[in-house]
């Protein structure tokens, strides 16, 4: 696996399936049809004709719903094993927001619900009937970035940018909740969104400029 | 997951009917941690009892009783003026625990209700009594780096559980002495927070003194005599977001240098927050010094029973108790 | 000589070109493209760390509506590169790659063995939980301590004479035993896992019967490429592997894992576009760690602190069918001025998965040993922790007897013992406290070899004179896109927002891996002299026609009617590989802050210096030894993958039990290059980054809580109850 120096090489994909049986025939005689490419339209989106209720209404198999997503309403009905996360993942394809762990232990699904910054992982979508929902995707209007977005920019406060969604929320919140005052203050705050690529230093540069910058979050 | 109904009760009696009234079904909060089971199939209700929108949230004081709802969240209680001014503890415990996040999510009752943490209940793969009675205790012969050393089952562990609660509040209500309110099919009832946690013995899987349908609506804290001679110390394995290896609580009531009373409680070494009672009554009385702390922190330790990876928390839980003393006496 | 560089006043500074859609959420990753009729799979892995299935009940399962097939060994169509599975089955012999649902053998617990496909997640996800396995156990050895005396050298290295890893000796070899001062100890590093943020994820599309469309998450699309034709014997190029943003990985993406070849697999049974991403538990037996180590140092030294011999033994964790080799020992050989060396490694085979390279492979283990062994030394001797190291600077490469190609590491030392304040640092333990808290500073040096491979890139500018560059390299985190813009920004002398540079397709023009420290060396390379040929042709072309002092490069393209202007140039090594000794070099600092009480460490300070040759774009390149730094704290003080060995399975298999750190355990962290072109190594003086980062932060960290409370300790992770 390595050569003589010991380098790491490049997999050597020649020998990857190592020490073979025989070859066999290929499994499938069949032809294949060509898989869709195409973008899927939204068919969850149906709507329901009818005033949007006080109570989420359906069974064990869907359940009708309507919440505002990113300043939207969308009545949605969604399998009541959902989670917030996957609705906006899989079936509305807002997938700025990120499935990092899908156990409430990495931050990288952190949203604002009714403002509150709370992680999608752990929620069920039919408990959001009736509320506001604000994802990463929400938070810049058009072409002009949000302060907190921009300040990510300027101070390279990710590498892969997975976690990123998730990080700019939290720091939003950060600003908005008074939690800004100091580099200790903000990592306490900003503890819930982990991040592997170590861009912390960073992103406490970008919350601590865009405080001093007074600009409103 | 398994398919459920979901459900939203118009009111507390509703809920409390879905649930009295059917095999499988659940409550659910903030369900940080129920979400988490039903996801890994360790929980599957068939009905889902949304109570979140039940008028349970309120913070509120009344002949000197701080009643804190069921269903006000982690955050708020932590944010909130009554419960800074009064039960400074309770503030340090709450910060200290999960992330932020979490922290808007989780509620007060579901807090106090929720799982063990130890990974061999989470993981199907392995034995575990409080999932499975009588399939064994994988902790006790296994790795027990995070496990109980206090409240160990007296006769064979390995038939019971050595997991430890995980909460931070809690162990900070407990060292208040807090109360919870109960709802059920009776009405309600009052028991003093020691009184929900139940010792593993042999049916571990029955972890919290509830009957079906019963349902936590607030937590009732008497009127503090503390002050600020609180303390709340956490260790853990990094500087945040993690649960404890050890925790204490420590509130004394001082009169100039004496000590009237002491509560202390501990975290992560027992299946529910661990008072010592004979080292508050040792501390009652006495004036507060060095000497006196660290005799109470030897005292700590008495009957404490670790495992093969667990006996630095013996350690540990005696330097914790002497330095919360310390700081909460403010001689540190 | 030496320059700091400082970000605002310096253009080679951009900011990342795909920072707008990594902050606005509109960045693809691997499972975020949309399919109609996507399927969704979800994997059921073994419980059992060896022995074989004997029965999968799947009824129930599949009665769960939108279940449209559960695959495993007893119904998979088969991939045809693994060829036919022996009847009755024979366990693989070493060598051969993890074959997904080939047979009923079971060769590690977590170990992939069937595959739920639904129309929905939760459906895919309730269905996996109905189904229900049997085994037959047979015994399992996953215990690295108990089963050291198995360790073997691999035949492998025995039969290559070439081998790095043949036991190594020169000089005397009694010279230890003849040193007047020596220190002999054990390190140990526990498994480790990479876990990016991003799960593993793949999206399979079969087109048609022999092509097929992957967007998949790994650090090579052109390996990707050739593994996935090669498993489904099917042409190279009718494989196309979509990889543009990648959520981290680490090393974990370096191979094409089976969770891949099992999309692939599905997609190709329902002919329907498939999608799998692994939860986080499976991230722990799915895609590589870094092994177990254990490593035995023993140095000695005269009375100066002058190196008189280096024995160091390491024997590192492998599967039970694949061998896998690191660099663990290697450094020993080159990292001091010691004539005196000899080293060992040796592989231990367990029931455990395959693991892989992890960032600053085998450095990152071998240089805790070497660097803590040091200290060790230098403290016996009461010398100055830097000041040994600075004695027995190496000035030339001693084993393989080559002048360095070029070496700041003298530079970096100074810069960081400078910025740090070292002279500050009292040389007594537990000699330094604050607030009832212990401090201690410690330090280590870095290296990692230069990698540099064939790769090609293709420069085109269009008629606007804007310029699309292209390779098909990676972009895991570092910022490769940006770094290859400011490249060729400034060879073109043009802006470099009118630059945009493609990667993560494997239709591409060949380009490595994102691995070992290459990207920047090789494919920096060859954008450069693609660069440099297109500007040529553009100057060529400028001086035929009139007016060329003025004309810009749309102008020359108009002139001469050409809709664009196209070269493709490969750069690889030249003669030099041979003539110098290439490495990355570095040194980190670090304080430490131990509670007496809790026994817990924080880190509250980190300066990190590197020679890497030319910083090519100083923003990313900070950002990334940032990183490699954090990855280091995580190293030294919390990551640590724990196995019940009854059971042959982690109990550490979310991030609440495997722990990295969190923004309140990393402090800031100053970085400082030296900036001087390596000019041997490649067009653009630059060398590899990513690894050296990493290399030698935990061994700093160990030393400073050395330094801080007395002791040493020599099993990572350093946590509570090893201090109190």
């Amino acid at each position: 696996m390595a050569d003589e120096h010991g380098n790491v090489p490049q997999y050597p994909d020649e020998n990857f399936f190592g020490n073979l049986l025989e070859d066999r025939r290929l499994f499938l005689k069949q032809t294949m049809a060509i898989a869709g490419l195409t973008l899927t339209p939204i068919s969850f989106l149906k709507a329901t004709g009818q005033e949007e209720d006080e109570l989420p209404v359906g069974d064990e198999e869907k359940v009708q719903l309507t919440i505002q997503i990113n300043g939207k309403r969308r009545k949605l009905s969604v399998d009541p094993r959902t989670t917030t996360l996957d609705l906006l993942r899989e079936k509305l394809l807002l997938t700025g927001t990120k499935k990092g762990c899908d156990f409430g232990q990495c931050g990288a699904c952190t949203i604002f619900i009714d403002g509150q910054r709370l992680l999608s992982c752990l929620s069920l979508a039919v408990m959001q009937h009736g509320k506001k929902i604000t994802t990463i995707e929400g938070l810049h209007q058009g072409e002009s970035l949000h302060p907190m977005q921009e300040a990510f920019v300027k101070h390279d406060s990710f590498q892969c940018g997975y976690c990123t969604p998730g990080q700019i929320m939290s720091a939003v919140s950060c600003i908005r909740e008074g939690c800004a005052g100091s580099e200790d203050e903000i990592r306490s705050y900003m503890s819930g969104n982990l991040c592997r690529c170590g861009a912390y230093p960073n992103i406490v540069s970008a919350i601590l400029d865009v405080k001093s910058s007074g600009q409103k979050v | 997951m398994k398919p459920f109904l979901y459900i939203r009760p118009k009111n507390l009696k509703e809920a409390i009917d879905a649930v009295s009234f059917h095999p499988q079904a659940s409550f659910i909060a903030g369900g940080t941690n129920l979400l988490d089971l039903m996801k890994r199939g360790l929980a599957f209700p068939e009905k889902l009892v949304d109570i979140n929108h039940l008028p349970l949230k309120k913070i509120e004081q009344k002949r000197g009783i701080l009643r804190i709802g069921a269903l006000a969240l982690n955050s708020d209680v932590a944010r909130h003026k009554l419960v800074n001014d009064q039960h400074p503890l309770l503030v340090q415990a709450i910060n200290e625990g999960a992330s932020g996040q979490l922290r808007n999510m989780a509620t007060t009752g579901g807090n106090l209700l929720q799982q063990t943490r130890c990974p061999y209940f989470y993981d199907t793969a392995f034995p575990c009594n409080r999932r499975q009675p009588g399939s064994g205790c994988s902790a006790v012969n296994g790795i027990n780096r995070h496990h109980a050393i206090f409240g160990v089952d007296e006769g064979d562990p390995d038939q019971s559980c050595i997991a430890v609660h995980s909460s931070d509040m809690s162990v900070a209500l407990v060292a208040l002495d807090a109360e919870i309110v109960i709802a059920g099919q009776n009405g309600e009832r009052k028991v003093p927070l020691t009184g929900l946690y139940r010792a593993p013995g042999n049916r571990p899987n029955l972890s919290a003194n509830l009957d079906k349908g019963e349902l936590i609506t607030a937590v009732e804290i008497p009127d503090s005599r503390y002050g600020k001679n609180v303390h709340y110390l956490k260790v853990r394995d990094r500087a945040s977001y993690a649960f404890a290896l050890v925790s204490a609580a420590v509130a004394l009531d001082m009169r100039g240098n004496s000590i009237s009373s002491a509560s202390i409680s501990l975290g992560g070494v027992a299946y529910m927050p661990w008072r010592l009672p004979t080292v508050e009554k040792f501390l009652t009385g006495q004036p507060a010094n060095d000497a006196l702390f660290k005799q109470a922190a030897d005292m700590s330790v008495a009957g404490a029973r670790p495992f093969k990876h667990n006996a630095y928390k013996v350690k540990l839980v005696r330097n914790v108790i002497y330095e919360s003393l310390k700081t909460a006496a403010g001689i540190a | 000589m030496i320059k700091q560089i400082d970000t605002t006043s310096e253009n080679n500074s951009l900011d990342r070109v795909d920072g707008r859609v990594k902050v606005t959420g509109t960045a693809t990753y691997s499972a975020e493209y949309s399919f109609a009729n996507l399927v969704h799979a979800v994997l059921i892995t073994s419980t059992i760390a060896k022995g074989h299935i004997t029965q999968i009940d799947s009824k129930e399962a599949e009665t769960i509506s939108g279940v449209l097939a559960i695959v495993s060994h007893l119904n998979s169509p088969g991939v045809p590169g693994y060829g036919t599975a022996k009847q009755p089955p024979e366990r693989a012999g070493m060598g051969t790659s993890f074959r997904v649902f080939y047979d009923s053998l079971i060769y590690f617990s977590g170990q992939p063995i069937a595959m739920v496909l639904a129309e929905t997640l939760e459906q895919a996800n309730y269905a996996a939980s109905l189904v229900k396995v049997t085994y037959h156990i047979e015994k399992h050895q996953t215990n690295f301590e108990e089963n050291l005396s198995k360790a073997y050298i691999s035949p492998g290295v025995l039969r290559n004479k070439n081998s790095p890893f043949q036991d190594y000796i020169r000089g005397d070899r009694d010279a230890l035993d003849k040193s007047k001062f020596k220190i002999e100890a054990t390190y140990t590093i526990p498994t480790q896992h990479h876990q990016p943020m991003e799960p593993h994820a793949i999206i399979a599309v079969w087109e048609a019967a022999d092509k097929l469309t992957v967007y998949d998450k790994n650090q090579g699309v052109k390996s990707a490429q050739g593994n996935l034709a090669q498993a489904f014997k099917i042409p190279r190029e009718n494989v196309k592997v979509n990889a543009q943003f990648i959520g981290g990985a680490f090393g974990s993406g370096i191979r094409v894992w089976p969770h891949t070849v099992a999309a692939v697999l599905a997609a190709k049974m329902l002919n329907r576009p498939v999608k799998l991403v692994l939860g986080r538990e499976l991230m722990f037996s799915s895609v590589g760690y870094r092994p177990y180590t254990v490593q035995k140092v023993s140095m000695g030294a005269d009375s100066d602190g002058l190196l008189t011999a280096i024995v160091h033994e390491g024997i590192g964790q492998t599967s039970s069918y694949e061998e896998h080799l690191e660099r663990t020992i290697l450094a020993s050989r080159v990292m001091y001025d010691c004539p005196n060396v000899s080293t060992k490694y040796r592989l231990l085979s367990l029931d455990a998965n395959t693991p892989t390279w992890m960032r600053g492979p085998g450095d990152a283990s071998g240089m805790f040993a070497l660097e803590c062994a040091l200290d060790e030394l230098a403290f016996d001797l009461k010398i100055d922790p830097l000041t040994m190291r600075l004695r027995n600077y190496a000035n030339h490469d001693l084993e393989r007897n080559l002048p360095w190609s070029a070496k700041g590491l003298k530079e970096c030392y100074e810069l960081g013992a400078e910025k740090f304040g070292w002279k500050n640092r009292s040389h007594e333990v537990r000699s330094m406290r604050k607030d009832g808290m212990l401090i201690g500073y410690g330090m280590a040096s870095s290296l990692y070899g230069f990698h540099r491979h064939p790769s090609k890139a293709r420069v085109v500018m269009l008629a606007n004179g804007t310029v699309i560059v292209q390779s098909a390299t990676m972009d895991i985190g570092p910022g490769t896109g940006t770094a290859m813009t400011s490249i060729a920004a400034r060879v073109l002398g043009i802006s470099p927002d009118k630059i945009r540079f493609e990667l993560g397709d494997s239709s591409l023009p060949d380009a490595p891996g994102q691995n070992g420290s290459s990207t920047i060396p090789s494919v920096g390379a060859a954008v450069h002299v693609a660069c440099e040929a297109l500007k040529k042709k553009l100057t060529e072309l400028g001086d035929a026609m009139p007016g060329s002092d003025t004309a810009s490069y749309a102008d020359i393209l108009k002139f001469h009617k050409l809709p664009e202007l196209e070269v493709t140039e490969e750069s690889r090594s030249g003669p030099e590989r041979d003539q110098y000794s290439m490495y990355s070099f570095g040194c980190h600092f670090v304080e430490v802050h131990v509670s007496l009480v809790t026994g817990e460490t924080r880190v509250k300070r980190v300066v990190t210096c590197a020679d890497v040759g030319k910083i090519i774009n100083y923003k990313t390149a900070r950002s990334q030894s940032i990183g490699g730094v954090v990855g280091g704290i995580g190293m030294a003080l919390m990551e640590e993958s724990v196995m019940d060995h009854r059971y042959g399975r982690y109990v550490t298999s979310d991030f609440a039990s495997y722990h990295i750190p969190v923004h309140s355990d990393i402090p800031q962290i100053d970085v400082l290059y030296v900036d001087k072109a390596d000019t041997l190594a490649n067009p653009i003086g630059a060398k590899g980054l990513g690894e050296i980062a990493i290399v030698g932060v935990a061994a700093a960290v160990a030393n400073a809580v050395f330094h801080a409370t007395g002791k040493r300790i020599r099993s990572l992770p350093i946590n509570v109850e090893k201090l109190i």
